[in-house]
């Protein structure tokens, strides 16, 4: 149906599903020993809100999202968020964050700003990230070092409005991240769109996973696909290109020797590779995939992306079946259908885990 | 041409992408929607307590608007500057009779539009025109005004007070224009008790629940007047080119590779097998001529590269936007019939 309106749903109970949520037993196989008789005036609600007096028994220290009066000994959260207790230190897992970088992230962002020797880059994050143009693979080797020629060229290889992919390489005093490009899977960003969803601290958005970048191979001829998943939220899908942007075939391609030929110009151009319809197709897919388990809270890494994809192939074919609404929207995943093709997701995940 | 939101940065390599995709036959819109669908809604009305009608309505892609309609009983002769200053203007345009002043027809200032932003003053231009696009559609076929006489000498003041809840990510004129549409739908003004003749000052009903809607769900036959052409509000529909396809509720990515931006008012026919009423047809800026590609629009076109295109829509797709607003089945018809039959 082309036009549908609904009235608000109610809220629904949270639910925090982090890796840690468990009291019981979490990732490190810490049992919440806190003894109950000395557990006084913990907070037993699901949520604490900013300024709500967490916990006074002094016993605690504080974590996370969570801060003190000089006055009191009392903990209260700076957050609003669900509390989580490792042995003795109480930490708030925020529900909504921005991205906060960590070195070794690999983050997809978006120049904003350029300036003489570096560019400023968005992540979704408090601040916006540095680009130096020594961080940056330049034209004719890897390991050349920059020039005042490469300096007066900086918009000829990044300029406003470019996405990158690119590797936290440390952090200022301030939080701001400072990024670099120094390998051949990361770099511009062509042949596919743009997807911003919430990064790592709300409860659904993409989560540090072990993989963030792979290749989908696609249905319905669509070819193969990359995805790239930005720990700070943002998402780039596109077509994948031979030897570029896939971990460890990148490297193991391109010898030393040949690091010129790749490193050339090509490296910074704006132009798209020739696309075809069906490959076009299955990248609105895959972004409706995500679009989906984001718009009911689910993590997005590669597992749930698949399964999701998965999902949405068998459901088309029921639809044709039925030869219900299918025909000629049958690929938006919004509404209900995004709703069972989570859900299908889900259920093949947990089938999976046994 | 109207202002647009703030122009849009997006890749070079991405608005290529875009806009291929878009003007593929069939054409794939990135979130594999097909061309007139519109993503889901989710809405409430009648959530303000102290309004006379109010709504809620949120677009998918998070962007919500708060619309309170408000109602004033005021005196038609008592204001005779304004209607002075008014009957000069009837009489220099010449386009319409006297009677407006006083009679059935109503004014146009008796409805009154305010669009709040935030982090927008209120004489910011795009305010401005938002607010002036959306009175010009309520008052263009006389219908909402017709409604607000009481007698020769009352009639009732309507405030329609439109609030953006979010920052305005893509161009948010159909959602305040659907949001203010849900509003007056749930519109009830006091029904009169008393002093409906010519000149007596009328009483009203107090108890609320008497009250008799704006627009009546189902029209009362016997009391129809002949001029209340129109029994739903209009709609503004934002529609977008992309070479010959032609996209409705556009998202943020796709208006920025639009050719052309055209906000089209309908509003429903009175006999059913007609088409719609065509009220207004507006083209507005397509952000593509902000970015910075439209400043190289001289220079050759790249390979793989995509440029804004330049020079005017042609009349071929005018006239098909046009079409698929108005036409019986068509999308116009799809979203109001979706409107009304959610309150």
């Amino acid at each position: 149906m082309p036009f549908t309106i609904t009235a608000p749903a109610p809220p629904v109970p949270i639910a925090y599903n982090g890796p840690s949520d468990s009291d019981s037993a979490d990732s490190e196989g810490d049992i919440d020993m806190g003894p109950p008789s000395k557990r006084a005036r913990l907070s037993t609600k699901s949520i604490v809100t900013p300024g709500e007096i967490v916990t006074d028994d002094p016993q605690w220290m504080r974590g996370h999202g969570t801060y003190t009066s000089p006055l009191t000994s009392a903990i209260l959260s700076s957050v609003s968020g669900t509390l989580q207790k490792t042995n003795k230190l109480l930490s708030i897992a925020p529900l909504r964050a921005r991205y906060t970088p960590e070195i070794g992230d690999l983050v997809v962002g978006r120049i904003v700003e350029v300036q003489t020797k570096r560019w400023k880059v968005d992540l979704s994050a408090p601040l916006l990230a540095h680009l130096p143009l020594s961080a940056i693979n330049l034209p004719g080797g890897i390991l050349r070092k920059r020039t005042s020629t490469d300096e007066l060229a900086i918009r000829s290889f990044f300029s406003e409005g470019d996405l990158l992919v690119a590797e936290v390489q440390s952090m200022y005093q301030d939080g701001a991240a400072s990024l670099h490009t120094r390998s051949l899977k990361y770099g511009k960003l062509r042949n596919g769109v743009f997807l911003a969803v919430s990064g790592t601290g709300g409860g659904g958005g993409v989560v540090r996973a072990r993989r963030q970048v792979w290749t989908v191979l696609t249905g319905n001829g669509g070819g193969e696909v990359d995805m790239v998943l930005g720990v700070n939220g943002y998402i780039w899908i596109c077509k994948h290109s031979r030897g570029e942007l896939v971990e460890g075939k990148g490297g193991a391609q391109v010898s030393i020797m040949r690091i010129e030929d790749v490193v050339g110009e090509s490296m910074y151009s704006n132009r798209n590779d020739e696309i075809g319809p069906a490959t076009r197709r299955e990248i609105a897919r895959l972004s409706g995939v995500v679009r989906a388990l984001v718009e009911r809270g689910v993590r997005v890494d590669e597992e749930m992306v698949m399964r999701g994809y998965e999902a949405s192939l068998e459901g088309e074919e029921t639809d044709y079946e039925y030869g219900e609404a299918g025909g000629e929207n049958g690929e938006y995943l919004g509404g209900e259908r995004g709703k069972r093709v989570v859900e299908t997701a889900l259920a093949a995940v947990h089938a999976a885990r046994g | 041409m109207a202002p647009t939101a703030q122009p849009t940065i997006l890749s070079p390599s991405e608005l290529s992408y875009l806009y291929t995709s878009l003007s593929l036959n069939p054409p794939i819109r990135p979130d594999a929607r097909s061309p007139t669908s519109f993503r889901p809604l989710v809405a409430e009305t009648d959530l303000l307590p102290t309004a006379n009608g109010s709504a809620r309505l949120c677009f998918a892609d998070g962007t919500e608007a708060i619309v309170g309609v408000k109602g004033e009983v005021e005196r038609t002769g008592g204001v005779g500057k304004q209607i002075g200053i008014r009957e000069d203007d009837v009489e220099m345009g010449g386009i319409e009779g006297e009677e407006g002043t006083g009679g059935a027809g109503g004014e146009d200032w008796w409805v009154e539009v305010t669009v709040d932003m935030p982090g927008q003053r209120d004489d910011d231009a795009m305010v401005v025109f938002l607010a002036q696009m959306i009175h010009e559609g309520l008052v263009a076929d006389g219908g909402l005004r017709a409604r607000l006489v009481i007698n020769r000498r009352w009639h009732w003041r309507l405030y329609i007070d439109i609030l953006l809840l979010s920052p305005p990510h893509t161009y948010p004129l159909p959602l305040l224009s659907l949001t203010a549409h849900l509003a007056l739908l749930s519109t009830c003004l006091p029904a009169p008790v008393a002093g409906l003749e010519k000149d007596d000052d009328p009483i009203f009903n107090d108890d609320w629940d008497a009250a008799i809607p704006l627009y009546p769900s189902t029209p009362p036959s016997s009391k129809a007047k002949a001029n209340l052409s129109a029994a739903r509000p209009p709609i503004t529909l934002l529609v977008i080119s992309v070479g010959d396809n032609i996209f409705f509720d556009p998202s943020h990515a796709e208006l920025a590779v639009a050719d052309a931006v055209v906000a089209v008012t309908v509003a429903s026919s009175p006999s059913s097998t007609d088409d719609l009423n065509l009220l207004a047809v507006r083209t507005i800026d397509p952000p593509s001529r902000l970015s910075s590609s439209a400043a190289e629009m001289g220079q050759a076109v790249e390979e793989g590269a995509w440029k804004p295109k330049k020079g005017g829509m042609s009349r071929t797709v005018l006239r098909k936007m046009v079409g698929m607003c108005v036409a019986r089945g068509g999308v116009g018809e799809e979203v109001l019939g979706g409107l009304e039959g959610f309150t």
